[in-house]
């Protein structure tokens, strides 16, 4: 016998289905279309919009309590265990040669940071709390992990838009940076040479480097001692060459899986009711805002350089001062090169660029240091 | 590690090095293996290459097994019968191209006779992951090409000769 009562059980998913649902699908499939066909950031994008669309599906089950998405985001987002050992795969990945070779690059990794406060300060007149306002800043260094670090102790509600804001406009750093660097930079000083030294960095000075990094933020910057220590950590494990496995699993094996996690329990957060409300778009707006500023204050102050210096420090190199290593470092060396194919810019752009790794993550530290959070 | 074969007056030498630190290699010649240190490493551009050449401190050669060792490795004869060396040192000469940055050699574009523009691409050179072509500095004729694809080339090695005009 079929009456109303089975037939309501049979078709509840599809009465379920509302407006938002329908609107966040969509958002999925977008985000899907990035991933996929447009190749921004795809190892995070897929599995964000495959969490999206999951936890999407009426009646989801699993972001329902003990749905896996549920569990996945209890696992290793709200205690911050995924941002940490995704940085220790990044120090396992990054060399901090060119940065050591020309150690006067670390200012322009620190003025590289100036917009996140600038953004901050911008989002509390626009309204946001101070919370929140500090994790939309942080948009701006262009640092996925701080980014998912700082903003889920700060503001946990706004980790679904701060994070697809964050590793959208990474993945957008070649279409993003370029425009800013022309319009703040004459055709001469993009033409400056740098002349490269070639100084070799002992093993002993590579090693010593992340030891000497940690203990001296850790204790200047105690909220980063997290990001900074396993960013080392991993740092430490490649230069010291001791522990070539848990260095290859660090750089493979464990950032691949908690990228996985990370992506899909990040895409579970964007649930139509509230990811789709005025500050979302409020969150795109002023993270890109932050983006451009962070740029344009990195490459100011390398002009502030290039006079110091009586013109030897081309202005180019401090759009790499945000974070997004390696690829701004690319793009400065790629805009370099179309004004003169003989400039290579890119050792210097290295060096600045790990430079900003370095700054957003203790610049992540400060925020959180001035928030009065964090642990 | 490298590999370099070496003749030396119809000897063949298999000689392996292995860097350990910037100025301390592991070399092993034959069968014999020795701690290198590197003291001094030294451009001199186009100096014509001839016996008792003096330019500064010569490399100090520390044998594990014996110093004694080290005599086993015949001197070249003369100058008139030592291969000449193919490739100049780092920094080159006048009408050299060099290598902006270290990096792997990807691609070679041009072999010897070639007649190149200015701008034109001579080789791609993978350098911090980043593929960056290398253009030629002037035009003119490529005299000789010293890199090889998958070579790895350190800041200011050799890339290619320019004919002299």
């Amino acid at each position: 016998m079929i009456d109303h009562e089975t037939i309501g059980l049979l078709l509840k998913g599809i009465n379920n289905v509302t407006w938002q649902s329908i609107v966040m699908l969509g958002v999925s499939f977008v985000l899907m279309y990035l991933a996929i066909v447009k190749d921004y950031e795809p190892l995070l994008l897929l599995p964000i919009a495959a969490g999206c669309m999951l936890a999407n599906l009426p009646l989801s089950p699993l972001i329902a309590d003990d749905g896996m998405l549920k569990l996945l985001y209890n696992l290793g987002v709200t205690n911050e265990l995924y941002p940490l050992l995704v940085f220790v795969g990044i120090g396992a990945l990054t060399d901090f040669g060119p940065l050591l070779e020309n150690p006067r690059l670390i200012l322009i990794g620190a003025a590289g940071q100036f917009g996140i406060f600038l953004t901050l300060i911008l989002a509390l007149l626009i309204g946001f709390t101070p919370n929140e306002a500090a994790s939309i800043g942080i948009i701006g260094a262009i640092d996925g992990p701080t980014s998912i670090y700082v903003s889920g102790l700060l503001a946990p509600h706004m980790l679904g838009p701060i994070t697809v804001a964050a590793y959208s406009y990474m993945s957008l750093v070649p279409i993003i940076l370029p425009p800013i660097m022309k319009l703040l930079t004459t055709q001469k000083e993009r033409q400056i040479h740098m002349a490269y030294s070639s100084r070799k960095i002992s093993a002993r000075t590579r090693i010593m480097f992340p030891i000497v990094v940690t203990v001296l933020v850790g204790t200047l910057v105690p909220f980063a001692t997290p990001l900074i220590g396993m960013l080392m950590l991993g740092n430490l494990m490649k230069e010291s060459g001791a522990v070539e496995r848990l260095t290859k699993a660090s750089a493979a094996e464990i950032a691949n899986t908690v990228t996985l996690f990370l992506g899909l329990a990040i895409g579970s957060t964007m649930v139509g009711t509230d990811f789709l409300k005025p500050s979302t778009l409020a969150i795109l707006v002023l993270g890109i805002i932050a983006f451009a500023v962070d740029a344009g204050a990195g490459i100011l102050f390398a002009k502030v350089l290039n006079w110091i210096s009586g013109g030897k420090v081309n202005p180019l190199v401090g759009a790499a001062g945000i974070s997004a290593f390696p690829m701004a470092a690319r793009v400065v060396q790629r805009v370099a090169q179309e004004e003169d194919f003989e400039n290579f810019l890119l050792m210097h752009a290295m060096g600045a660029n790990a430079a900003g790794q370095v700054a957003s993550v203790v610049a992540g530290g400060v925020v959180l240091a001035l928030m009065g959070a964090g642990g | 590690m490298r590999r370099y074969k070496l003749d030396i007056s119809d000897r063949e030498f298999v000689v392996d090095v292995q860097e350990i630190a910037a100025d301390r290699f592991a070399v092993v010649v034959g069968d014999e293996s020795y701690e290198v240190t590197l003291s001094s490493d030294e451009n001199l551009g186009e100096a014509t290459i001839t016996p008792g050449f003096q330019a500064g401190a010569a490399p100090r050669v520390i044998a594990v097994n014996t110093a004694a060792r080290v005599t086993q490795v015949p001197a070249p004869a003369a100058a008139a019968t030592a291969p000449a060396p193919r490739k100049p040192a780092a920094g080159g000469g006048k009408g050299t191209l060099t290598a902006p940055m270290p990096g792997v050699i990807l691609e070679v574009s041009v072999k010897p006779g070639d007649q190149i523009e200015r701008g034109q691409q001579v080789a791609v050179l993978d350098a911090m992951k980043m593929h960056n072509v290398i253009g030629a500095p002037r035009a003119g004729t490529v005299a000789e090409v010293y890199v090889t694809d998958g070579e790895s080339v350190d800041h200011g090695d050799a890339i290619f000769k320019y004919m002299e005009d």
